[in-house]
């Protein structure tokens, strides 16, 4: 699990951006399994298996919550031909799987934000991704709502996901990322263990500010 | 089962309805024609299921109409051609899709109302086939139905039951679309089509699909109508009516409800005809000015949203 933190600014939601396809880079290329991905639309490299949150829910307000999340079984690539039945079970395993079981029939936008950010954790998994990135889970969250966004980030290190997460708290991160990088200004100012970056002075700097000569 | 039952129902009485009338003509015609404008306005809510908001249905109303039209003169049967309107409606819609893809909201619909008056000049300046401003006359009536019992055959019967079939078509398809995987997929689209995007869903042909769909109903209509009235020319059936008021009579009805629409221009193109055209010629469109500014300002729901119906949650 990789963590990206930044001050506000930094540029960590657009990267996920530029990295998923909604932006097309002016510079440098994207790669992902082997395949140049740079410039491809989302839809391409979703179906590639990248799956994502967004960092102020997006949900399908129209929709109730399973069809939320059954929009993402029905139009991967993998076994998209299945029956409807099959494919409601799976995106209802998932909302048990969030907490959010009992909330199938409801409307979207009827859910809390911490319930939204647990069915964007829905449907960012119901396409089967490999690999998944989750911009701040945690933030405007209570401390168990932090607490359980841990849970959730355990559980999803233990399905075998590759896990790349935004977060504003260094200490949500600090406790399940293997590796961290560091955004300032869009550049990457620090990138190692937790424990190092965070006990960096180019970290602190980025956040703080130079000290006053 | 107990809707589908309701429906079928419905439509049965829809069927005996000329019997109890008596086969006037004229109530024939009239109802024909509402049933026409619902068809439209069914066609039209169905492109704005899939989010694609169009102000240009009048392209896809006068290519059926022209195209239906122009092969029943050349000797097709008059029901082929009709089915002809209905695919130039559909290949004319689907372009349109095609050429603004990249195109959202406001300026999508600009852009349809653009096509729209693109296909009208084309249709005026084309005089060699389509008689230019003069348009096309003679069109052979809908024949009548030899083998059904006499008074079926009168007057205005076959186009009665004509536009009839075409709106219980669109209507059992947009039905049987909402409870399908195209229904998800236009109402993702709808919703958050990047959000969509990024689930693997590949939006483009799903908007294409819509487009054709909608362009084929309401080229059916377009096609139809060009037999009930036997005459077209550019400027009656690439009328902008057929692009505002579809929009009008869906919004009154109820948006991406099934039968907010049809009933809402059912409703209006009566009121219009029987009441406030006989009060006066001039007040012929007020029914729909006042339709359209109750429901933005007070009714954001329309009738389907008075009866307790809520904008459609995809089921």
């Amino acid at each position: 699990m990789v963590g990206l933190l930044g001050p506000n600014g930094s540029g960590k939601s657009t990267l996920f951006d530029v990295l998923g396809g909604l932006l097309t880079p002016t510079a440098g290329e994207v790669w992902f399994r082997g395949e140049r991905v740079t410039g491809r639309p989302p839809w391409v490299i979703g179906r590639l298996g990248l799956g994502r949150t967004f960092q102020i829910p997006r949900p399908f307000a129209g929709l109730s919550v399973l069809d939320s999340v059954l929009v993402g079984v029905t139009f991967r690539r993998r076994d998209r031909y299945r029956r409807t039945a099959d494919r409601r079970r799976e995106a209802e395993r998932l909302l048990v799987l969030v907490g959010l079981g009992d909330k199938c029939g409801a409307r979207a936008t009827e859910l809390s934000l911490g319930q939204m950010k647990r069915l964007e954790l829905a449907m960012a998994l119901s396409s089967r991704p490999s690999l998944l990135f989750l911009d701040e889970l945690a933030s405007g969250l209570s401390p168990r709502g932090r607490e359980d966004v841990l849970l959730f980030y355990g559980r999803l290190r233990e399905r075998g996901l590759t896990i790349f997460a935004i977060e504003h708290a260094f200490g949500v991160l600090a406790r399940v990322a293997d590796r961290m990088l560091v955004l300032d200004q869009g550049q990457i100012v620090a990138d190692g263990p937790p424990a190092a970056v965070l006990a960096s002075a180019r970290v602190a700097e980025a956040y703080l500010g130079e000290e006053d000569p | 089962m107990a809707r589908w039952l309701g429906a079928l129902a419905g439509a049965i009485l829809l069927a005996l309805l000329p019997v109890l009338l008596g086969f006037q003509p004229y109530a024939l015609y009239l109802l024909a024609s509402a049933f026409l404008w619902a068809s439209v306005a069914s066609a039209w809510n169905l492109l704005a299921y899939a989010g694609q908001i169009s102000f240009g249905h009048a392209a896809f109303f006068g290519l059926g109409a022209y195209a239906g039209a122009l092969s029943s003169l050349a000797g097709l049967s008059p029901w082929g051609a009709v089915l002809l309107g209905g695919l130039a409606g559909a290949g004319g819609a689907a372009l349109i899709g095609l050429a603004s893809q990249r195109l959202r909201g406001a300026y999508l619909a600009l852009a349809t109302l653009a096509y729209a008056e693109v296909c009208r000049g084309i249709v005026l300046n084309w005089s060699d086939v389509t008689g230019g401003g003069a348009g096309l006359i003679g069109i052979p009536a809908l024949p009548a139905m030899a083998w059904l019992p006499a008074p079926i055959t009168r007057g205005r019967a076959a186009g009665y039951y004509a536009a009839l079939a075409i709106l219980l078509a669109v209507l059992v398809l947009f039905a049987l679309i909402l409870r399908s995987r195209v229904g998800l997929a236009w109402a993702a689209v709808r919703e958050e089509e990047a959000r969509a995007s990024v689930l693997g869903l590949r939006p483009l042909p799903w908007k294409l699909l819509a487009f054709a769909l909608s362009g084929a109903f309401t080229g059916l209509g377009g096609a139809l109508y060009a037999h009930l009235v036997r005459v077209v020319e550019p400027d009656l059936v690439f009328n902008r009516y057929y692009s505002i008021l579809p929009l009008v009579m869906a919004t009154f009805g109820g948006l991406h409800t099934l039968l907010g629409p049809a009933a809402a221009a059912v409703g209006l193109f009566l009121l219009s005809e029987l009441v406030l055209h006989p009060i006066d010629p001039a007040l012929n469109q007020l029914g729909y000015a006042l339709a359209l500014i109750l429901g933005v300002l007070y009714w954001p729901g329309g009738l389907m949203g008075l009866l307790g119906r809520r904008r459609r949650v995809h089921p």
